[in-house]
């Protein structure tokens, strides 16, 4: 039986058909479309930059990872916080379309799923995977 | 373990903006020797160095007695091939590099660091990013377009001394 201590805060957001989750205290805020600045580089996964406050912010194109190279990245964005080592950067995840915050309990994840699907929610009839992003981006940093 | 650099901030620099596959870039003008048209660069293999394979140097340039190899900067920000019209001869090193073209001079006070994000290559191509008039415009570093093992073994495929200062850098 699910009990309320087994819930935890999660971000759940929509890329192509299927919806995400984040764990909540990884994300900062969503932000509205912004216009995305590109330039060469050679990192797997990053679309570019965004200028917010005067600051600059690298973009995650998660959607390439998540639903295959073809997809197209989403035109909002989530603030999500990564670590490296003993500092964090804020990144913007495109995502495409609003995002829900969501007490929910996770369940291991089943069957044969990438390692940076760290868990599993349940809604109705939806399934919703937990990505881990330092997983995430170390797979595809490794690829 | 890399070592995060603050933003540089108060000192303002001169850049030269140039593109190059319909992206901008800067550079610092003080890096920049000359900047002149394509005229009077010679195919590389004309000058005796095809063997050595380094494709991104594509000419080789001669100019008051010194030899500059020239390098295609889409080749060298892995871009499609585009229609190269000027280049940027730079101080210090026999190295030259081949744009699109040359925009105005400007000042920039801030650098921002590259985010962390970005691991690749271009970690070495820019020493960070600016803010001009509202867009993001990496900041080169002049130094990875061609290093130094890179130069000492051009320079012997063109039977140049690796300290022939007079033939191979500009004085």
């Amino acid at each position: 039986m699910t009990t309320v201590s087994d819930e935890k805060s999660f971000v759940l957001f929509p890329l192509g058909n299927k919806r995400f989750a984040l764990h909540a205290e990884t994300v900062s805020e969503l932000a509205i479309p912004d216009r995305l600045q590109q330039f060469p580089h050679c990192s797997p996964l990053q679309a570019g930059v965004l200028v917010r406050r005067g600051k600059i912010m690298p973009v995650c194109d998660a959607a390439k990872a998540l639903l295959g190279p073809e997809a197209k990245p989403g035109k909002f964005y989530l603030i999500a916080n990564r670590r490296f080592g003993s500092r964090q950067e804020k990144t913007a995840i495109s995502v495409s379309g609003e995002c829900e915050l969501a007490s929910l309990a996770p369940v291991a994840p089943t069957g044969k799923l990438p390692k940076y699907i760290t868990g599993l929610l349940t809604i109705g009839s939806e399934i919703i995977e937990i990505v881990d992003l330092e997983k995430l981006f170390s797979t595809e940093d490794a690829a | 373990m890399r070592q995060r650099q603050p933003k540089h901030q108060g000192a303002r620099e001169a850049v030269i903006l140039f593109t190059v596959g319909g992206f901008k870039f800067a550079i610092a003008a003080n890096a920049v020797r000359e900047v002149r048209g394509i005229e009077g660069l010679e195919p590389r293999a004309a000058a005796g160095a095809a063997p050595v394979r380094i494709p991104k140097v594509t000419y080789t340039l001669e100019r008051n007695g010194a030899v500059y190899f020239v390098v295609d900067a889409a080749r060298h920000f892995h871009l499609l091939p585009s229609k190269a019209a000027r280049v940027l001869v730079l101080h210090n090193d026999p190295v030259a590099v081949l744009t699109d073209s040359t925009d105005r001079i400007m000042e920039i006070s801030t650098l921002h660091e590259l985010p962390l994000a970005f691991t690749g290559d271009e970690r070495a191509w820019y020493r960070g990013l600016a803010i001009m008039n509202g867009d993001v415009v990496p900041v080169v570093n002049h130094h990875a377009f061609l290093g130094k093992s890179e130069q000492s073994v051009l320079k012997s495929a063109l039977n140049i001394p690796a300290t022939d200062n007079r033939r191979a850098v500009a004085v």
